[in-house]
This record gives structure tokens, sequence and C-alpha cells, in this order.
């Protein structure tokens, strides 16, 4: 069950993310308008101490409803690189918005993993020390 | 207002426009790009600085050496300055942020060519986007039994940029540099020079002799700003017969031992019995690794043992070591060769080792380290395999703060002893703890200081810029170099160097590259700055 800060947390996180995604901008601080929702086919990433799958596939339909699928990064750091990159390269043409919530070591990993598979963010923030929050575009390798 | 998140140095928005212009006709749009969200991923840096000071104007991603040279000439002609990254890891010294404000970004991760692998000689060459996984893949999709030293972030990093930053691995290969051979270079004027043999016609010892004849120059383009580096050449280790590689660990309980464990085990590696890069780690680095999430999903790091301001007192640093069955000090090294030899070599160090510690070393091989996911991350770089488990350091303070303070220690008892007291000092006066380790090359340590702190804290951000400018200033007065720096220390690790050395620096800099387009700051040389 997921304390009230954190349903407030994924609520502002969400919508910004979906928002960007499908506008398109970059960068931007994270209180864009929602938009477009239903279009949203959207992939969010997670280490498993932050919610069990159940929570975030409820927390996202609910405040950006579409089709969204979740994965743990479940495993060693190692694995969390090779996994976010075929989520990543999956996700190209079958998503349009491809988000995460991780701990630092992993964001570390995972920020490689994206760039390297070509892609950029619209935005990445330490929610505090021990926590990242990230939206990253879908876009084709160089 | 502008259209591009930054400009170069003294270029108009109008000149750069006019570059960029330039650049898509070569390149297409899409390999140049200007938007922010593409410039965003070079912004992720770790070190006490803002973005802004090291926010690029433009990436590019060229995949020839025709390109490149295209590139320079444009380069030269609008005065664009170049920041070149292979695949842009350089974790800990930067990342893939220029030093300074506005440079462009060559991207080389668009040139990924494995160019040849020569299974005889044991070497092999390749492009700058090329990773350490590559080439494993490499050599399992061919069946090959070789092996390439790696360092820590294996999997991402590129052999070009770790060789070209003069790092260092695990293996009897850990000093990269030197068991390279042979480069090719893109110089500031568009000429492409191949260093060592690669300048004779048709060479057939490009990669296997490395001093080709007369002044030997390839150091010159390493931590420097003269060329950028196409292609290289790297030897690699055969692969010893099964029962032939034996990793092993020995933990030791107090800090003070430090000096006797480097007095046990400098004649092993001076006789090469010990052959690889080995490593002595302290127990904050060894406990950063250890992070794990109890069934209520709360992470395990330090503000678990520790909710105080300041750096962990000496109590508490005992309390996890106990916790995580961790030495104050753990020596992790391998032994390589045939069966019977290594067999032999054994009886050699754990004798050494029972001899002068008796019952204050605990010895672990792969059977009693079962599945222990520090002993694999260990024994996997000591094999140059591929491991990311080093970023679990990440989160052992958190914040995406990290800074690696590298000074080099003469492999000395007392050397290795007085840097780990003088550093320690210093971190924990500025409220930041000892988080070490020694990596033994032939006849010197490097002793890497992860200076972890929270970016996201402002007066964590300015403590820890102070703390490392100390380190630098008290290390230096003690006489000890350091062997590369972060991007924001480059100016002031140069200068520690002497004011000869920075007149060579920019001599050279001059002939080379006058307009100053490679990679301005790349170690504190800059035709902008005066000396």
């Amino acid at each position: 069950m997921m304390n009230v800060n954190r349903r407030t947390f994924f609520k502002s996180f969400l919508s910004a993310g979906a928002a960007l995604a499908a506008t398109g901008m970059a960068a931007t601080p994270r209180q864009a308008e929602a938009a477009s929702r239903e279009q949203i086919r959207g992939v969010c990433l997670y280490v498993p101490s932050l919610g069990k799958a159940g929570d975030f596939v409820e927390m996202m339909n609910r405040n950006a409803p579409g089709s969204w699928t979740v994965h743990p990064l479940n495993g060693s750091l190692t694995d969390h690189y090779f996994t976010t990159r075929t989520l990543y390269e999956e996700a190209r043409g079958n998503a349009n918005t491809f988000v995460g919530v991780v701990d630092p070591a992993t964001f570390a990993i995972v920020h490689e993993a994206i760039v390297d598979c070509g892609g950029c963010f619209h935005y990445i923030t330490y929610e505090d020390r021990n926590r990242v929050t990230f939206s990253a575009q879908l876009s084709e390798e160089v | 207002m502008s259209s591009f998140i930054a400009l170069p140095k003294g270029v108009t928005e109008e000149a750069f426009a006019k570059a960029i212009r330039e650049y898509r006709e070569l390149l297409g749009e899409d390999r140049v790009r200007t938007d922010s969200a593409s410039l965003q991923s070079y912004l992720k840096i770790m070190i006490p600085e803002t973005e802004e000071l090291h926010k690029p104007s433009a990436a590019m991603y060229p995949r020839t050496v025709k390109e490149i040279q295209a590139i320079v000439a444009i380069a030269n002609k609008y005065k664009t300055p170049l920041w070149t990254v292979s695949t842009g890891k350089n974790m800990g010294y930067g990342s893939a942020a220029p030093a300074t404000r506005g440079q462009i970004v060559l991207d080389l991760k668009t040139m990924k060519k494995i160019v040849h692998v020569d299974e005889e000689l044991g070497y092999c060459l390749v492009e700058p986007g090329v990773t350490y996984y590559d080439l494993q893949q490499y050599f399992r999709k061919h069946k090959m039994n070789l092996w390439v030293d790696v360092p820590a972030p294996s999997a991402m990093a590129s052999p070009v940029g770790n060789t070209a930053d003069r790092g260092v691995g695990y293996t009897p290969y850990g000093e990269h540099f030197l068991v390279s051979c042979g480069m090719e270079v893109v110089l500031a004027n568009g000429d492409v020079v191949r260093t060592g043999t690669g300048g004779v016609q048709n060479s057939t010892s490009w990669q296997s002799y490395k001093w080709g004849y007369g002044p030997y120059v390839d150091g010159i383009f390493t931590q420097s700003n003269y060329g950028i580096i196409t292609k290289l050449g790297v030897w690699l280790l055969k692969g010893p017969p099964p029962g032939g590689y034996m990793p092993f660990l020995m933990k030791f309980p107090k800090v003070e031992m430090l000096a006797d464990i480097v007095k046990t085990f400098m004649p092993l590696r001076l006789a090469q019995i010990i052959p690889n890069a080995c490593v002595v780690v302290n127990a904050g680095w060894e406990a950063a690794g250890y992070f794990t999430y109890d069934k209520n999903g709360r992470g395990t790091n330090r503000s678990t043992f520790f909710k105080g301001k300041g750096s962990l007192p000496p109590k508490v640093f005992q309390e996890i070591m106990d916790k995580y069955k961790v030495g104050a000090w753990n020596f992790y090294a391998a032994l390589y060769g045939s069966p019977e030899q290594v067999a032999l070599n054994w009886k050699y160090v754990s004798g050494a080792f029972k001899a002068k510690f008796g019952k204050n070393v605990e010895i672990f091989t792969e059977k009693e380290a079962k599945d222990d996911p520090i002993f694999e991350y260990r024994k996997q770089l000591m094999m140059g395999g591929s491991t990311l488990q080093e970023f679990g350091l990440y989160n052992w303070r958190g914040g995406g703060g990290s800074m690696w303070f590298a000074p080099v220690a003469a492999a000395r008892p007392s050397e290795c002893d007085k840097q780990m007291r003088i550093a320690t000092e210093i971190l924990n006066k500025h409220g930041f703890d000892y988080v070490s380790e020694f990596i033994v090359g032939w006849r010197e340590m490097h002793h890497i200081i992860d200076l972890l702190y929270d970016r996201t804290q402002p007066d964590e951000m300015h403590k820890a810029y102070r703390c490392f400018d100390e380190l630098l200033k008290v290390f230096t007065r003690n006489g000890y170099g350091t062997y590369r720096t972060n991007t924001a220390f480059m100016e002031k690790a140069a200068n520690t160097y002497g004011p000869e050395m920075r007149k060579i620096h920019r001599a050279l800099k001059q002939a080379l590259d006058p307009n100053n387009i490679l990679a301005p700051g790349k170690s504190g040389i800059n035709l902008d700055i005066p000396l």
C-alpha cells in the first residue's frame, strides 16, 4: 500500500511525463498540462523498493490513462543495463512514453543504457537523494 | 534570445548558425543536434559545479574519418571548439560534458567498427565507439579464447576512450596505455597520422610493435587535445587453460594494517607471482557494493547506520564492517597460468600472508566465497568480464555526486599509509567519508578515492568542491601527483606539475592546433587562458 506522499508524487510525475511525451517538449519543468492522455502507450521502469507492479499500473492509469506496462528492474546492476537497453529498443515504435522511478545507482546505469540506444531525456529529477525520476524521449538511433 | 542553448566562447550567434548549417550539409540534420533534449544527455555531470558551466552548444555524430576531417575544417573556419568523446563514460572524471561551456560534443559512438582481431598474436584494432562488451561478444561469437582488460564500467566503456584517458583495469594487462599499440589520429589541420609502424605503407606490424622509428608520439594524444583518435590497437590476453585462473580475497580487520599488507604483497607482485593489477579496497567502498533493499523496500545504505551530520564515526564504520562482514581492508588478486603453476603460486601467496598475519587474515577463494556478489564482481574484473556492480557506490550516500580523487603513490608501505591518513583527515574534516581502493600497478598504486556527496544540496556541493581542492593542494605539497582528474579541476591539476610542463603542453597545442578548436580545457590545455 502506498502512502499519501507517494501517491502525490506519482500523480505529478506521471501527468508530467505523459504530457511531455505527447507534446514532444524538451527538458521542461514538470508542470505541463495533461494532453491526449488516451494516446499514451507507456513503459515504466522501477526498482521494486518503490512499489509493487499492481500499484504502478493502478496509479498510472488513474493519473495518465492509457496502455501502460511496468517493468521491475531485478537482478544485478549489470542486468539493469542490458534490460533497459532491451526495453528501450522494444519500446521504439510500440510506445510513446518511457519513464522510470529508480535509485541513484540504477539511474546512473539506466541513463547510459538509454543514451547508448540513441535516446535522450525530457527531464531528470532527483526527488530526494535516494530517488530519481525521468522521462526519456523515444527517438531513433543516430 | 538565442536559438541555441549555449554558444562557444567568442563565437557570435550568426557565425555559429552558419557553422551548424555547414555541419548539417556534411552530416545531415539528424547527426547534428542542437535541441536541448538531445544535449541533456551530456549534462549528467557528477562534479560539484552547475551544468551551465559545462553546457554544450551542439552534438555531432560522425561515422567516418573523412567526415571528421571535414568537421575539423569547418571548426577551424568558424572557431567552433569540439569536445570529443568515444562513448562518454568518463564517470567520476566529468562524464561526457565539455570542460567549458559552448563546445560541440563530437560523439564518436557512431564509429563502431571492430576493424580486426588477431587471435594468433592477441591484438585488435578498434574504432572509438566499440565497447569492451562489444569486443567480448566478438570473441564469443568467433570462439576466440581472448580476454581484454576492462575498467570498472566495462560493458559501456570504450577501449579507445579509456586508453586515451590513461585508465586502468585489473588483469595483468591493467595499464591500458602500456598495452595499446598503434593509433590513427586526425589532427586539427585535417591530416591523418598513424603512429608506431602505421606510417609504413602496407605495414604488417602496426599492432605488434609499438615504437616505430624516431620520437614516440602516442603519449601526446592521451589526456590531451592534440588530435582525435579514430583507431587504436589494443593487446589482448590469451585466456588460461581450465583451472588456470584463481581469484581470491583476503580480509584484514584493522585500518592500521595497510602498510603490512603492502609489504607482504609487493614482493609477490614484483616477482610476478601475483601478475595482475590487484586491488586493496577499504571498508567504505566494499560495503557500498552490498547495497540491498529490506523486506519493506527500504534501501540499506549509509543512512541506515548513521543519521547524524558529518563523516561516519569509527564506531559506525565498525558496525558496518560487522554487518556486511567486510574487512577494514580487502585485498583482491588472482593467479593465472597452468593449473599446476596456479597451485604452486597459491602456496607462496597464502603462505606469505598466513606467516605475516596469522589469525588476522581471512582468506576466500571461489569455494569459500560461494555466490557472494562482490567477490563475483571482482572475479569478473580480473578476467576481463563485464560487470557494472561498482555503480552501487552511488547509492551509498545518494544525491548523484561523485568525484574521483586519484593520486598516485609509490608502492611502498609508508607512502600508502601516509596517503590514507592524509585523505581520511581531509575528507572527514569536510564531512565526507574515506571511500577508496588502491589499484596496484607495476611499482605504484593508483589511489582512487570516491568523494561521494549529494548534488541536490547546495551546501554539500560547496563542501565537496572545497574538499577536493584541499585534497589536491595537500597531496601536491606532500609530493604526490594525481594521475587523472575531472573537468572541474583540470586547470588546477595541471598547475601542480609545474610551469615548465605547462609551457611544453602549450607549445604543442600552438603547433598542432593553433585555432584551439580541439577540446580546449582538456587537462588544462587551453590557448584562451594565459599561463
